[in-house]
Formats: C-alpha cells, sequence, structure tokens
C-alpha cells in the first residue's frame, strides 16, 4: 500500500536537503524493520521546500502465531489423558476451548497449552508514531530556532501531508497536524492542492509549477541548455556539482540564456567563470575551449515571456564583470614581489606565525625535495615560486574571489613576465583541491604543492590541534589527500620521514608538541589518509592493510604493492602463498630474534630452503628498491615448493637448542624479506572469518 | 517610482503590519542591525516590530563615486518582527507586490545566507533574497545578539534601498537613480562619496583614530560600570566605526584586526549581558 510524505518547510539549503534525505530513507528503512511492516519500495524526492518520502508498504504487520503454555502436562492431565483440576483451570484463565489445548513440546519439557492468531499491528498505527519521531531526529549542519519554540530545524517548517493508502495518518510534527494537503509554487501557483496519493501528488504539483523529481528536473535543466545552445553549437563549460546544487535550489527549472559585452572577454577564463559560478550560479558557455560571451542560468519560474529575468541577469553580471576588470587592472600594477612584503601582516596560524613565515619555510622545504628528487633543473624557480605564491592573498581579486587563490598569482605572475615555471608552479600549487581534482602538470607545480600541504600539516598537528570526526578545521585530510595524490600521479620516490624531519626542523622551535610525537601522529594520519584513498580507488581492505604493513618509507610504494596483490589475488598460488606467510608469522610470534647460520643446518631440507631464500633476497632486493613490486612478488612466490617440502620434512621446533635457532633464524630472515613486500598475515582467505576492517581515520 | 516613493511604499507597507517607524538613528554604523531599535529590543521577551531607514557606513567600499554600485555610505531599510510570524516569508513577498513588482515575470530566490556581525556577537541563519540574481534583502532568523540566545526569535529584514530602486527603474549606475521626482542619487551623494573616500582611504588621521578608538573603549567599560548601557552600547558604536576607517586606512594588522573586534564584541556582550539582567530585576 501506498505512503506519501511530503514535510513542507521554507528554502532549505542544498548540502541540507542532500543530508536530510538519506537521514530520512535510512530512519524509515530502521523504524520499519524494527515494527515488522515489510517495504516492498521506498524512495526519497525533495524540492528546496519539500522533503518528500514515497512507500510501498505491506497494510501492516504479518499475523504472528503464538504458543501459550501452561501448567507441565504431568500436571494438568490425569494418566487417563483427561484434564485435572490444574488444567481446565489454566483454559478457563485463558478462555479457551478445551478442545484446543494440546501437548507443548520445550526443552524443559512438555507442557499443556494451545496456539493462537495474534493480529499484526497496521502500518498507519505504526506511522502514527515513527513519523514524528523520524523528522524530529533530523539533523543538519546548522540549525535555527524560530518564532517561540525551542525546536532546532534546517529551516521553519510549513505543513505535513502524510497520507498512508488514501487516507491521512492520525500524526502531527511540531504542531502540523498530517493532511492530504500542500501548496504549489510560491510565486507561479501559491495556492492549496490536495493529493492522497503519489500519482496525484505529482500531477497535481506539476500543473502548480513544482516539479517534485530532482532527476526530472535536473533532465530538463539538461535537456533546455541543450536547445538554448544548438543554434551556436557550443557547450557549457560541465560543472556538475553547480548543476546538482541548482537542482536542489528550483522547484520549477526554467533555463536562462544570456550574453555579456565581448569586451570583457579579455579578462583571464579563470576570473570569467568565478564570477558567472560563484556570484551568481551561472554556467559558462564554451566553443572548441574558448569562452564566449554568453551564460546559462536557471531560474525557478514558469516562464520568461518578458526576457526581464535574462535582462537582470545580464545587468548584474555586467557590474560583476565590471568590478573584476577594474581588480584585474588594479592588482597588475604591484608586482608579486612588492605585494609579498604585506604578508607579514597576515596570519597563518596563531601559533605558526605569518604567511611570510610560511613562505620562507616553504623555500627550504622545497629546495630540500628538488633535491632528493634529482629535479636541480627547476630548483631556482620552484624556490622563488615559493616565496611568491601566498602573495595574491592580498590582491583585491582574490580578497573578492577566494576561490582564485593561486591561479590568480600564477596568472599575474605571468603578466609579469617571470619564467614559466615560477608562475606554472604558483597556478597550480593548490591542486589537486580534492581526490577528483587533477594534480599539478609541471614537477614545480607538485613540488610547491607538496611542499605547501606538508608544511600546513606538520604545523597544525605540531601545535597540538587534532583531527577527528567532523573537526578538521584546517583541512589537513584534504591537505594529505593532496600530497598522496600528487606522489601516486607523478610516481614521485622519495623517504617520506625523512621529509618530515627536514620540515620539522624548518619549524625549528615553534611547535609546542615534541618533535617525534608530531612525526608519529603524522605517520599514522597518512597512513589513515593512503587507506581511505586506496581502498576508495576499489581494492579490498585486508590487501590495502597487507600493502600498507612495509611502511611509509616510501608513500608511493604502497601503490604498486597493492597493486601486485591485486594482480595476483586471483591466482592459483595466491591462497596457499597466503597461508604459508600466516604459518610462518604464526611460528614466530612472541619470539626473540635468532640467527641463522647456514653452516649447522642438518637436514637437505632446510639447506634447499636457505639457498633457494638466498638466490630469491639478491634478485628481489634490488626490484624492491627501486619500486617494482609485480616481480618483487612474483619471485618471492617462487619459495612455495621448497617451504612446503621443509614443513614436511622438517621439525621446527627440534629438542636441540642450537637446531631449533638456527631454523627459527631462517624463517624470521624469511619472514622480514616477505614483510618487505607485504605483511600477508592481513590478507584474508577462503574459510577464515574476516577481521573487522580498521575505521579510516 | 523615486527612491522617497520607494521609502514611503516601505512605511506604509511595514506600518500595516504594526510596526512601529522609528527615525533613523543619529550615529554612524555599519548596518541597520547595530542601532538600539534593533540590538537593545531583540534581547528581551516583549513583541517587538519596527521598521527604518538607516544609513549604513561602510567605509573600505568607497570607490571615489566612480563605481556604479559600490558606496561608502548606503541606505537600508531594516524591519525586526519579534516573534518571527509564521507567514512572514509571504508578507515580505507582499511587500515586493506592494512595490508594483509582477513577480510572475521574475525570478524570485531565497537563497541559503547565514549572516554574522562578531563586532556585536550576532549571528542569523536564513538568506540573501535575489530577484533575478541581484541581491535585494537579507532575511535573517536572529539567533544571537551580543553573545545571548534569543528567545523569542526576532526575523531581520534588511531591503538595500539603493539594489531595489536600480532594480525598480532598470537602471545601471547608481548615480542616475532618482532621490524625488527632481532630485538625482547624484545631486545628493556624489561629492559625499568623493571626499569621503579621499578621507577613509587616505587623509583619515591614524593617530586620531587610534586615540578616539581607546578612549570610547575607556569610556564604554567606565559606563557599563554605572550600568549606563544605552550610552555604553553607543560608545561600542563610536569604537567600531573608528575600527572600520583604521581598516580602510590600511592601518591594523591581521592579527590586530582580531584583536580589536573581539574587544568591542567584549564590550556589548557586557551590555548585552547586564541588560537583560536589570531587564529581568524590573
Amino acid at each position: 500500500m501506498e505512503f506519501l510524505l511530503e514535510l513542507l518547510t521554507e528554502e532549505l539549503p542544498a548540502s541540507h536537503i542532500r543530508s536530510a534525505l538519506g537521514q530520512i530513507e535510512a530512519g524509515f528503512r530502521k523504524e520499519l524493520a524494527a515494527a515488522r511492516i515489510e517495504i516492498v519500495s521506498l524512495r526519497t524526492l525533495a524540492t528546496p521546500r519539500r522533503l518528500i518520502v514515497v512507500a510501498d508498504l505491506a497494510s501492516g504487520q504479518e499475523d504472528r502465531e503464538e504458543v501459550v503454555t501452561g501448567p507441565p502436562l504431568a500436571i494438568a492431565k490425569g494418566p487417563d489423558g483427561a484434564l485435572t483440576p490444574a488444567g481446565k483451570g489454566f483454559a478457563r484463565s485463558q478462555r479457551v476451548d478445551e478442545n484446543l489445548l494440546e501437548a507443548i513440546r520445550t526443552p524443559r519439557g512438555e507442557y499443556l497449552g494451545f496456539k493462537r492468531k495474534a493480529k499484526g499491528t497496521p502500518a498507519a498505527e505504526i506511522l502514527k508514531d515513527a513519523v514524528p519521531r523520524i523528522l524530529g531526529g533530523l539533523s543538519f549542519p546548522k540549525m535555527m530556532r524560530w518564532a517561540e519554540s525551542p525546536f532546532r530545524f534546517s529551516r521553519p517548517i510549513h505543513g505535513l501531508l502524510c497520507v498512508f493508502d488514501g487516507v491521512p495518518v492520525e500524526t502531527s510534527f511540531e504542531g502540523f497536524k498530517a493532511t492530504d494537503e500542500t501548496v504549489g509554487h510560491r510565486i507561479a501557483s501559491p495556492g492549496t492542492i490536495k493529493a492522497r496519493n503519489f500519482a496525484e501528488y505529482r500531477a497535481e504539483l506539476e500543473k502548480s509549477f513544482v516539479v517534485v523529481d530532482p532527476e526530472a528536473r535536473k533532465s530538463t535543466i539538461l535537456t533546455q541548455i541543450e536547445d538554448a545552445l544548438a543554434p551556436l553549437k557550443a557547450k557549457v563549460y560541465p560543472d556538475p556539482e553547480l548543476l546538482d546544487d541548482l537542482t536542489l535550489n528550483v522547484e520549477h527549472p526554467l533555463v536562462v540564456f544570456g550574453s555579456f559585452p565581448e569586451a570583457y572577454l579579455s579578462l583571464p577564463l579563470e576570473v570569467l567563470s568565478t564570477a558567472m559560478r560563484e556570484g551568481q550560479k551561472l554556467f559558462s558557455v564554451v566553443r572548441d575551449k574558448k569562452q564566449l560571451p554568453h551564460f546559462l542560468g536557471v531560474a525557478d519560474a514558469a516562464a520568461d515571456g518578458k526576457g526581464l529575468i535574462r535582462k537582470g541577469n545580464e545587468r548584474v553580471l555586467r557590474a560583476r564583470l565590471e568590478d573584476a576588470r577594474f581588480f584585474w587592472d588594479q592588482d597588475r600594477k604591484v608586482p608579486l614581489k612588492e605585494r609579498a612584503a604585506g604578508l607579514k601582516n597576515v596570519v597563518f596560524q596563531e601559533k605558526l606565525g605569518s604567511y611570510e613565515d610560511k613562505a620562507l619555510r616553504l623555500k627550504k622545504i622545497v629546495s630540500y625535495l628538488c633535491d632528493k628528487l634529482k629535479a636541480a633543473e627547476i630548483k631556482a624557480e620552484t624556490i622563488e615560486a615559493a616565496g611568491l605564491c601566498k602573495a595574491d592573498l592580498l590582491t583585491q581579486m582574490v580578497k573578492e574571489f577566494s576561490g582564485l587563490q593561486g591561479r590568480m598569482g600564477g596568472l599575474y605572475a605571468k603578466q609579469e613576465g617571470l619564467p614559466a615555471a615560477v608562475h606554472q608552479a604558483i597556478y597550480e600549487h593548490y591542486q589537486p583541491g580534492s581526490l577528483e581534482d587533477a594534480s599539478p602538470t609541471s614537477l614545480a607545480g607538485a613540488v610547491l604543492s607538496i611542499a605547501d600541504k606538508m608544511d600546513s600539516i606538520v604545523g597544525v598537528l605540531g601545535v597540538g590541534i587534532q583531527v577527528s570526526g567532523s573537526s578538521d578545521p584546517f583541512g589537513l585530510r584534504r591537505n594529505a589527500h593532496g600530497v598522496c595524490k600528487v606522489i601516486l600521479d607523478r610516481k614521485l620516490r622519495f623517504s617520506f620521514p625523512l621529509l618530515l624531519d627536514k620540515v620539522l626542523a624548518v619549524y625549528g622551535d615553534r611547535l609546542t608538541v615534541e618533535r617525534a610525537a608530531v612525526k608519529a601522529s603524522c605517520l599514522e594520519f597518512f597512513e589513515g589518509r593512503l587507506r581511505f584513498m586506496l581502498e576508495k580507488r576499489g581494492s579490498r581492505y585486508d590487501l590495502v592493510a597487507a600493502a600498507l604493513g612495509p611502511g611509509l618509507d616510501q608513500v608511493y610504494d604502497v601503490l604498486p604493492r597493492v597493486e601486485a596483490l591485486d594482480a595476483l589475488k586471483s591466482s592459483p598460488q595466491f591462497e596457499p602463498f597466503i597461508l604459508m606467510a600466516k604459518r610462518i608469522n604464526n611460528i614466530l610470534k612472541g619470539l626473540p630474534a635468532a640467527k641463522v647460520n647456514p653452516d649447522i643446518f642438518v637436514e637437505k631440507e632446510e639447506r634447499d630452503l636457505y639457498s633457494m631464500f638466498s638466490i630469491i633476497r639478491d634478485n628481489a632486493q634490488p626490484m624492491i628498491a627501486r619500486g617494482d613490486y609485480a616481480r618483487a612478488q612474483g619471485i618471492t612466490f617462487k619459495i612455495q615448493p621448497v617451504l612446503n617440502t621443509f614443513f614436511d620434512k622438517v621439525l621446527v621446533m627440534a629438542e636441540e637448542k642450537k637446531v631449533r635457532q638456527n631454523r627459527l633464524g631462517l624463517l624470521q630472515s624469511i619472514n622480514r624479506m616477505l614483510l618487505g613486500i607485504a605483511d600477508y598475515s592481513q590478507v584474508v582467505v577462503e574459510g577464515e572469518k574476516p577481521a573487522k576492517p580498521k575505521a579510516p581515520r | 517610482m523615486s527612491v522617497q516613493d520607494l521609502i514611503l511604499n516601505l512605511h506604509r507597507f511595514w506600518a500595516e503590519q504594526g510596526c512601529y517607524l522609528a527615525p533613523t538613528y543619529d550615529l554612524e554604523v555599519g548596518a541597520g542591525t547595530m542601532t538600539p531599535d534593533t540590538f537593545f529590543r531583540v534581547l528581551d521577551k516583549r513583541p517587538w516590530r519596527v521598521g527604518y531607514v538607516q544609513p549604513s557606513r561602510r567605509p573600505d567600499d568607497g570607490r571615489y563615486g566612480e563605481n556604479p554600485h559600490r558606496v561608502q555610505k548606503h541606505f537600508q531599510y531594516q524591519v525586526i518582527m519579534k516573534p518571527s510570524p509564521a507567514d512572514i516569508q509571504d508578507v515580505y513577498v507582499r511587500s515586493l507586490r506592494s512595490l508594483g513588482v509582477v513577480l510572475e515575470d521574475h525570478d524570485l530566490r531565497f537563497d541559503e545566507d547565514n549572516w554574522e556581525s562578531p563586532t556585536i556577537g550576532a549571528w542569523g541563519v536564513g538568506w540573501q533574497v535575489l530577484l533575478d540574481g541581484l541581491e535585494i534583502s537579507q532575511f535573517t532568523y536572529f539567533q544571537q545578539c551580543g553573545g545571548i540566545d534569543l528567545s523569542p526569535v526576532p526575523v531581520e529584514i534588511t531591503y538595500g534601498l539603493e539594489r531595489l530602486e536600480m532594480f525598480l527603474e532598470q537602471k545601471d549606475d547608481i548615480y542616475d537613480l532618482d532621490w524625488s521626482a527632481d532630485v538625482t542619487y547624484r545631486d545628493l551623494r556624489f561629492r559625499e562619496e568623493k571626499e569621503f573616500s579621499e578621507y577613509n582611504f587616505s587623509v583619515a588621521s591614524v593617530v586620531m583614530l587610534r586615540q578616539a578608538f581607546g578612549a570610547c573603549q575607556k569610556e564604554a567599560a567606565r559606563l557599563i560600570e554605572k550600568d549606563l548601557l544605552l550610552p555604553a552600547y553607543d560608545m561600542c558604536l563610536k569604537c567600531s566605526h573608528n575600527f572600520n576607517l583604521l581598516d580602510s586606512r590600511g592601518a591594523i594588522s591581521v592579527t590586530e584586526r582580531v584583536k580589536m573586534i573581539s574587544q568591542i564584541r567584549a564590550l556589548v556582550n557586557d551590555v548585552a549581558r547586564r541588560y537583560t539582567a536589570v531587564k529581568e530585576a524590573v
């Protein structure tokens, strides 16, 4: 039977809608499952003013058979099988016909009893309590009170439509009694409408200029965009985030096509698209990767018959572009180097000093990294970029459009005629802003990006600010993802712990937390972030854990390690090899280190194993050193038959201590070699109970 | 419709909603929110409805009269309704219709925007109201003021009069607006914008402003001790304006900025705390 709910509110932010729909769906699934109401289907929809649930539910709980037990059979019935007074008394007290009584077998013996049908509770009864509980339990990123109530929600509530099987559910939420009524579009058709089922609800609202399904709104927007641009043979600059937000910002999408004077095309693309997007949520229009003097907006209106919406948007955009042009002209009058001097007045973090201090640190860190990466050819340029990269924080353009930080500096540096490596590095040093964002394309940009982010992470953790749950005020997770992504994308190999030492040394005595502790928490933090990233790429959690086992000496190496495991996981040798590695691990668990001496082997099999191990180790070591884990792993797999024979024929825990120690020493050497490639004991193989994956930090 | 017609219309409209029409406050403020008719009246439990025009000074926004839509002093129409009426969005929409705007021909949007004023320890949740992409109002459910949780919750609606007028007159330059039938915005404001921009950015005496800031700060603290809270609050407003001038003179480093804002806020919070305590005692 159909259940339909609409919570009518004042305009909700898009992020609140997304979060609420997830919570509402989970809430209904949980409540209904707990109440034993079968869900055939359930989905959520929304507009900026409506949170909607449509579900197909069972009419109520299934009727259940209940077993009622009375006295033990031996007491309830006589030897002749007739009911004793105790048995009769039970029947009377339960108001049940004596003929329906039967013997009930229980683990404690046989009892007199009977079965009866218990009527299930109707779904409407369950919903009555569940609806206010679910809605009242919603939480939002920022909550508010209104009027005279202490109740907190995203925005004020205006009504509750809640019908089950065509009838309003007898419930209420925050003083709103559930009805079968709602209202149409705020401007185009604000009257009341009635809806007893979803088909009616959707159709009536459609007539009232409200499209309740976000997917339908999105496809309308896309079609209208296509129609508007077809004559120009142009395309909209793709911006899926903006599209998603706009879809949740309007009840009745109307794409508006507009233009701006061509003179503004002399502004950089970055500035044009930011002015359109940030200020007015407009899409840019491009043809052959060139910006055209047009835009597309999404209005919440029935029509723009008089073209007033278009004209209005054009005027606002023109004013914005005029501002941007003013900033562009003004900012270029002061060279970045001169501007950078002002950074001493801009605080990076209270305890970590100003942006000038940061720039000085960045110069030292990039210089170190260039040495380690043997990138002498870009060293001078990267150092120059490090000194200038934060100067654009003081430009008017970045004060107006903070999203352009970095890129703006790069553009101004280019205008000043600074070398390509310098302006490119400045331009790219915030990249990647997210895991989906591209890494810097230039090596200098990559180096500066890593340096900037490492400086922030080490500094912030170093003054005792913790990242936990939703609290990450300095965006350290994003910064760590950025560092890892750049390293992985560009295959940069350098010692990560030594970089941490360098950054710590550059900070000198500014940090309040002890160095070793900062280093340890950085390593742990990065391990958690890499785990998250690799699992997100689709690797199994246990293989990721195995690949992280050898540690973070080379951050990059974690990737080929997990790729090697991914590649081999379906080979027939994989599982026996893992089991063997685990066996070694188990034998050695808790034992002190022992030395192996090839001269005192007793059995042929242990000698064979040792020589095989030596060959494999000598071959694998250079492969590991250069990060070729696929081949290193392939070659170590070859130890398996010899090791098998060894376990079959040789008793590791020999009576004689010297022999025993020597054998343990041999296994320890093998184990050490394996641990350099992956911690195979973390891998879960068939038949084993999977260990609970560690929660990502 | 001229600017003064717009003001007259809004006055009539909000008077009909039961608002008391307050005269403009006679001190420099950055926003209508900061005047006593809002600041003190939202703190207590009594219902309150007020509407008024308030010149708002933002020295940093000065453009020497050369920018068609940025000025260092603009005019706000400020409305406070406490407690927030359930139909306040509809009332607001009607106020726009009362100005002759045929909303069916336009795109009216309530776009998430949470307002805060760290100087007076105030914040709220709401929207900027956009008309065809132009921000014409700020619509806020006030949650806290002077560091005090507000109950009942007031709703604050602030119309940017010049923005709205540019929309109504379909003009691209603020100085071309008609204030009345024969006086333009340029006649009234152009010279003022030019001279004040010069003063705000280049001429104002940093030494004098710093001394004034310090003196008003001290005086505010002294008045708070004597429970002369309205005069004390005036001193806080003077601190705030001196601070804004120092800022536009480029005389304040970022660290100092944070410090000065928190100094003003501490005084304002003291005023609010004492004001509510005294009120309750009465």
